[in-house]
């Protein structure tokens, strides 16, 4: 019993620090500025949606890094939610973790999602297509 | 539960707690000891009633490793602390009452929880009882709902 709990929980942790900051695709959310209670303007090109707990050290560390990926990219919105204030929003995109952003396009369709610090390289590099879509 | 006035702690204190919860919680799971398992409950409760810095293992961090590795680099909020404490006090109580009720296998899973809970935290310094808040306020949201 444990090894077993030991191993299970060594799996657990390798799984979730490979998950940790990486895009993952093929998410079918949508409804993305709904969700939020926004709705884009002219300029403003992708959502990045954050799901935080006020009980999420990690939360804080994305919060930063995403207020610094906005200020120099023009066209990208970040709205932060606590999901203790709106579980139907983490019902609603099947959120299990928290911090977790999910990007979205301009028409609400979903783009991309991370849980854990997104990886702001990686995370440029797939919203880059968006945001430079004449 | 947590105060916003609680002072930030030393994450490298939390991974030490973490790593003493581990050793005990696997202690409890060779021994079956309940008496084990309900002094860890007790830690568990003062760090989640009282405040971290009364929990016996955040006590021995500061007195014995502390002053050894010199001021901390980093500071971490003390909320998602309290509050992963808080989940361990659940997961030990119930294990406590498995134990002994009779019901050895409830307090075995139910360690083995914690156990696991513990070791993630102490070996990859993720914090579960945190990073599934959202879950959990999901699930309870589910319930007002049902019976509302």
């Amino acid at each position: 019993m444990l090894v077993g709990t030991l191993v299970l929980a060594t799996v657990v942790g390798i799984v979730l620090r490979s998950r940790d900051g990486r895009m993952r695709g093929g998410g079918g959310a949508s409804g993305g500025w709904a969700l939020a209670g926004s709705a884009p303007a002219s300029d403003e090109r992708v959502l990045l949606l954050q799901l935080s707990s006020p009980v999420c050290t990690p939360c804080r560390q994305t919060a930063g890094v995403l207020g610094e990926l906005t200020a120099r990219t023009p066209g990208v919105v970040h709205l932060e939610i606590d999901v203790a204030d709106r579980p139907d929003v983490a019902r609603e995109l099947g959120v299990m973790r928290t911090p977790t952003v999910v990007a979205f396009d301009r028409s609400g369709a979903e783009l991309t999602r991370v849980s854990g610090v997104p990886r702001v390289a990686d995370l440029e590099a797939v919203l880059a297509p968006e945001l430079n879509r004449p | 539960m947590s105060r916003p006035g609680d002072p930030p702690v030393d994450p490298r204190g939390v991974r030490f707690s973490a790593a003493v919860t581990t050793v005990v919680l696997a202690l409890v799971l060779l021994s079956g000891s309940g008496w084990l398992l309900a002094a860890q409950a007790v830690v568990f409760a003062l760090g989640a009633f009282a405040g971290l810095r009364f929990s016996p293992y955040s006590v021995l961090y500061r007195a014995l490793v502390a002053p050894r590795l010199g001021p901390p680099s980093t500071q971490e909020e003390a909320a998602p602390v309290r509050f992963s404490q808080t989940v361990g006090l659940v997961f030990t109580v119930v294990g406590v009452v498995g134990y002994f009720t009779g019901l050895t296998a409830l307090g075995i899973v139910a360690t083995a929880f914690a156990l696991a809970a513990a070791f993630l935290n102490a070996a990859f310094g993720f914090c579960l009882g945190c990073e599934m808040y959202a879950l959990i306020a999901r699930v309870r949201n589910n319930k007002q709902g049902a019976t509302a």
